[in-house]
């Protein structure tokens, strides 16, 4: 599997949306649950870190932005 | 003649009386602005006509009192989404006025709104026409926003209200999406503006990766001046523009030619702002959902099979048992099953095998009677044969020097005989011997 930071935000959402599909289906047997779960919180968070900023970030953001 | 000299006030008011006739009062003319400046109340403009080469046919000052402003200017407004402002060509209820200080202008009582729709509609229709027939008015509003815009360049007046709003709006968002952006400084207002903002948007293109899209925007306000929009070559731009673009130039209404070919149209920058803002939000919920999705999946998933392995483990015992039983039982079977089929197999073997065996021992049997009675009779023939029968029947064996005797010949007077009977012997000398020939 690549690695959360190599993918794109698109991919990202993609590789989520088709692991929702795959829990969802009655086929996913349980030695696999653990192994999509773990896989879908990462993407989660990856995701989520490219949208949202630090405090930091932003502190440093507004203060180029008011010079 | 009369050589009498006026005064200036004389002659002017003169003019005056011919200027404010009845036929000059009150009358619809058809201008274009230029020049429109409010002071203390009051709206002054420059009304002009042109000919077909753009060059100035008639020029009059116009003017609209304080008193009937605010009621044109909100008429107008209501209908156009316009001010009164430079290139608007526009009909005008008008009085001829000469004023001995002022001189000569026009003073507007009415405006006609539906002349100056007319003709700004006719004009975006010619460039919208134009746009498309050159294949581009579409181009811009088919380009994809990636689904979360967070690289953003702005096109806008720097310190104008108007940009202070959207980046304040934008960095401000509670969910503290991240977002990075540059300002590509353009003069917003006037004449000069399409040209400005065309150079703003070349200066974005050379830089284009490090951009999800373009905004272009500017604050609203009472003294909104969109003509300078209403320009193909901006259009045109924006329309070919490889990133999208959004609008945000602060009108209410849908007005220029630029909100049909921007990829995203929106009031105000703030609204704008807003719009991106909400792009991320719905992201983060997005996300939010998956995940609670997946929580609910696994745990329910989980504690189907827990109940699942509660209900094996419940059933194991009984299972096992059931198991047990119906192996044994299988078992049963299979052993009754297989007797019967080697009672059926086997019997006919098994009573081969008797016969077979009695076969044997009835040949053994014959033969050894047979040899025995063989046997039996060589003894009889064998006893009929020995000497002892002889002997018994009263014959007797001489023997001369250990040799059987069968002829008188053999035997001299004075022998040693020895006569062998059938249970014993007798040693006797031969005292004479006779043959059947003759003495000797």
């Amino acid at each position: 599997m690549t690695p959360v930071k190599e993918l794109t935000y698109n991919q990202a959402i993609s590789e989520l949306e088709s692991i929702l599909r795959t829990m969802q289906s009655d086929d996913c047997d349980i030695d696999r649950l653990a192994t999509l779960t773990r896989r879908a919180t990462e993407l989660i968070a990856e995701c989520r870190s490219r949208l949202v900023a630090t405090d930091e970030e932003l502190r440093t953001i507004l203060a180029t932005l008011e010079k | 003649m009369q050589n009498r000299t006026l005064s200036l006030l004389e002659l002017t008011r003169m003019v005056t009386a011919l200027v404010q006739r009845p036929e000059t009062q009150n009358v619809w003319v058809t201008a274009e602005l230029s020049d429109v400046a409010v002071r203390g109340g009051h709206c002054y403009m420059e009304l002009l006509q042109k000919d077909d080469r753009g060059l100035q046919i008639a020029k009059a000052r116009g003017v609209i009192w304080a008193s009937s402003f605010p009621r044109i200017d909100a008429e107008f407004f209501a209908a156009t989404g316009q001010r009164f402002s430079t290139g608007l060509k526009v009909m005008l209820r008008v009085s001829a006025s000469f004023h001995s200080v002022y001189g000569f202008s026009l003073v507007v009582s009415a405006v006609n709104p539906d002349y100056t729709m007319g003709d700004l509609m006719r004009r975006r229709r010619e460039i919208l026409q134009r746009l498309k027939q050159e294949g581009i008015l579409e181009m811009n509003r088919q380009l994809q926003w990636p689904a979360v815009p967070q690289r953003i360049a702005v096109i806008s007046a720097p310190g104008a209200a108007g940009y202070g709003d959207f980046i304040n709006q934008l960095y401000h968002n509670p969910s503290h999406l991240r977002f990075s952006t540059k300002l590509y400084p353009a003069v917003m207002q006037g004449a000069t503006a399409p040209a400005s903002i065309i150079a703003a948007l070349e200066a974005v293109a050379t830089d284009m990766d490090m951009w999800d899209g373009v905004v272009i925007i500017r604050g609203g306000g009472a003294t909104s001046d969109l003509q300078a929009y209403e320009d193909y070559e901006l259009a045109a731009n924006v329309a070919q523009f490889p990133l999208p673009v959004a609008i945000g130039i602060g009108h209410e209404r849908d007005i220029t030619v630029l909100d049909w070919v921007a990829n995203k149209r929106l009031k105000t920058p703030t609204a704008v702002a807003e719009w991106l803002v909400a792009l991320g939000d719905d992201a983060l919920g997005f996300l939010m959902t998956v995940g609670n999705r997946i929580l609910q999946l696994t745990t329910s998933r989980l504690t189907g099979n827990k109940e699942q392995l509660a209900h094996a483990e419940g059933l194991l015992p009984i299972a096992a048992r059931n198991a047990v039983e119906r192996a044994q039982s299988r078992l049963r079977n299979a052993a009754t099953t297989l007797s019967g089929i080697s009672g059926r197999r086997l019997q006919p073997q098994l009573t081969r095998l008797d016969m077979t065996l009695k076969a044997i021992a009835d040949a053994a049997s014959n033969r050894i009677s047979r040899q025995r009675s063989l046997l039996d009779s060589r003894q009889t023939l064998l006893e009929a044969l020995s000497p002892v029968a002889t002997l018994k029947r009263g014959y007797s064996i001489t023997r001369v020097d250990g040799h059987a005797v069968t002829s008188a010949d053999s035997i001299r007077t004075g022998s040693i005989i020895e006569t062998t009977l059938a249970d014993g012997k007798v040693i006797s000398t031969a005292t004479a011997v006779e043959t059947s020939s003759g003495n000797r």
